[in-house]
């Protein structure tokens, strides 16, 4: 049984900041780590292999040499083997590029029994590079996962649906989007991280997998026209003093406004 | 908007939603809209849109059909070579970006999720608008020519977006070719205990508060302000403290409240983007460099476990006639 997870290396969504003066999203100097919905798929690729005899996960990343150390923690996680696909752009909006990166890598790795996926990316948030992954690779898409376990010939998974529990189950090869309740994923040590071989990492890069006219062109067929600001506009007003004095004024205010009945 | 819309959706809900914004895109110019929907057998959600479209196509896909995507994909994608619309919209349902992702590589359309808003923009295509890098910005797109879009659980309907009167054609047709691989094998409904969306006072809480049991701190306001209860992602995913469904922010509900009270809560962004439909935001925080400040109306800078228990006993007094 063959799973292969593919992680994203992302921005920490935390540190990005927006300017309102130039309208420009601020990336510049913020961390990068494994995005915190590929971490869930990670552990569950990593507790079938605890659960199963002849279970091998290896992780696919794309990145460039500041990618590797994110790499490192996914491998440090439980994995067996990085791959890492050079990168070289950031349409946050395009998952389609990365599902047609990831599958042309995992046609060169192959074959697969099954992809693990994180639900969305932190940064771009679509929900849809697992599904068109499942439809380049020609496979069942089986989505949000929040438990899974390997059957005789198939993949059985429990899906948080709206209103409604399902468990379903879908013949090998598959795509999975986990959820990020479906576990809790460990974190390996620093310690951990830095005694993963540099080895155990093979590099892919965008020329050998003949991609390198691919990402050039937009997959996606959309363009960003520009950023506006998502914040609403509040008031602001910073009530201090002590707590009877405070809460008497917040009481006031809330009246003015006429929220409370 | 002249030309047609198609609309795709796998449940009540999310189906009505995409034909409300469709309705509203198409109200002045007299686009032609269609439904597609998936059922396990009969006319599923179909009931849900008429008067809103012409035709409601549901295709018929046994019990695996509702459980991913792939049946919706397929439907839509006969839909579309029929009808060759300018513009497919889809509802907020996993079932339904899975479709939109499929049908989009199909089709060679361009495709954008989680979108707010949705504007037509003559010969440039569309003009479509979602939330980026986790609500830090708002982010404005063209896609020209077909555009796929699939909306975010707060995208509504502009203008009016109700039945507008159309007689609406209900087709049922059988979903052939395609093994539907996937199999069902039990279903357990569950139904929503808790209504955030819909309430009208929402208390919050983050983590000012230290142990899962000072929570009950925030039960009195939660009562005498007859709120729902909801908090912050460390609470619910961290902590677990509280069930996700009690969840406020990007992972989470949105709210719509008059009043949205967050308790020991810094204000991450993530959190923030399921508060920007609040009327008005209060807070409580020790911290006045706390980024909660800047994004509520009303921010009382102090220990909760102190300003608490104060706002009880003055909304107490005010209802008692003090």
């Amino acid at each position: 049984m063959r799973i292969i997870v593919c992680a994203k290396h992302v921005a920490d969504s935390t540190e990005i900041r927006f300017d309102e003066q130039t309208n420009q999203v601020l990336l510049e100097g913020a961390p990068t780590k494994i995005s915190d919905y590929d971490r869930n798929a990670l552990e569950a690729a990593v507790q079938l292999r605890e659960q199963n005899e002849g279970v091998s996960v290896e992780v696919l990343m794309v990145g460039g040499s500041e990618a590797q150390k994110a790499l490192k923690e996914a491998i440090a996680m439980g994995a067996d083997k990085g791959y890492l696909i050079e990168g070289g752009w950031d349409r946050f909006y395009d998952p389609f590029l990365a599902a047609r990166v990831l599958t042309r890598a995992i046609e060169d790795i192959g074959p697969v029994d099954l992809v693990l996926v994180g639900l969305y990316s932190e940064d771009g948030y679509n929900g849809l590079a697992g599904a068109a992954l499942a439809e380049l690779l020609d496979t069942p898409f089986l989505a949000p996962v929040t438990s899974l376990a390997l059957a005789e010939d198939t993949l059985e998974a429990e899906l948080s649906l709206p209103g409604v529990r399902v468990t379903a189950s879908s013949p090998f090869p598959c795509v999975a989007g986990i959820d990020s309740t479906a576990n809790v994923p460990r974190l390996p040590t620093v310690l951990q991280v830095m005694k993963v071989k540099s080895s155990r990492i093979q590099t892919l890069s965008l020329q050998d997998l003949g991609l390198t006219q691919t990402v050039q062109q937009k997959a996606n067929g959309v363009r960003l026209d520009e950023y506006a600001s998502g914040a609403v506009k509040r008031k602001a007003v910073v009530i201090e003093g002590d707590p009877e004095s405070a809460a008497g004024r917040l009481v006031g205010e809330l009246v003015q406004e006429g929220v409370l009945q | 908007m002249t030309g047609s819309i198609l609309v795709g959706g796998i449940g009540d809900a999310d189906l009505l939603q995409a034909a409300s914004v469709a309705a509203g895109i198409a109200e002045a110019g007299g686009a032609s809209l269609r439904a597609v929907t998936i059922s396990e057998q009969g006319t599923g959600s179909a009931a849900v849109v008429d008067g809103m479209v012409d035709v409601a196509l549901v295709f018929e896909a046994g019990a695996e059909g509702l459980v991913s995507g792939a049946a919706l994909a397929d439907g839509l994608e006969l839909a579309a070579r029929e009808l060759s619309p300018n513009l497919v919209i889809l509802g907020d349902h996993p079932a339904c970006r899975e479709a939109a992702a499929r049908l989009a590589l199909r089709l060679s359309a361009g495709c954008v999720s989680m979108c707010e808003r949705i504007q037509p923009a003559g010969e440039d295509g569309f003009r479509v608008e979602r939330a980026a890098y986790g609500g830090v910005a708002n982010a404005i797109f063209t896609v020209p020519g077909r555009a796929v879009c699939v909306l975010a659980a707060t995208a509504s309907a502009e203008g009016a977006g109700e039945a507008q009167g159309r007689a609406t054609e209900v087709q049922v047709r059988a979903l052939t070719g395609g093994a539907r691989s996937i199999r069902k094998l039990s279903e357990e409904a569950v139904p929503p205990s808790v209504d955030l969306a819909g309430a009208r006072v929402v208390v919050s809480v983050g983590r000012g508060f230290v142990k899962a049991e000072d929570i009950r701190l925030a039960e009195d306001l939660r009562s005498l302000l007859d709120a729902e209860l909801g908090c912050s992602r460390p609470i619910a995913e961290d902590f677990k403290w509280l069930p996700q469904e009690r969840l406020v922010g990007l992972t989470g509900t949105s709210v719509s409240s008059d009043l949205y009270l967050a308790l020991g809560i810094s204000g991450q962004v993530q959190h923030l983007a399921g508060i920007k439909g609040a009327r008005v935001v209060a807070a409580v925080n020790i911290d006045p460099k706390s980024p909660i400040v800047r994004n509520a109306d009303y921010t009382v800078i102090g220990d909760l476990y102190k300003v608490v228990p104060a706002l009880a006993a003055a909304l107490e007094a005010r209802r008692n006639g003090g």
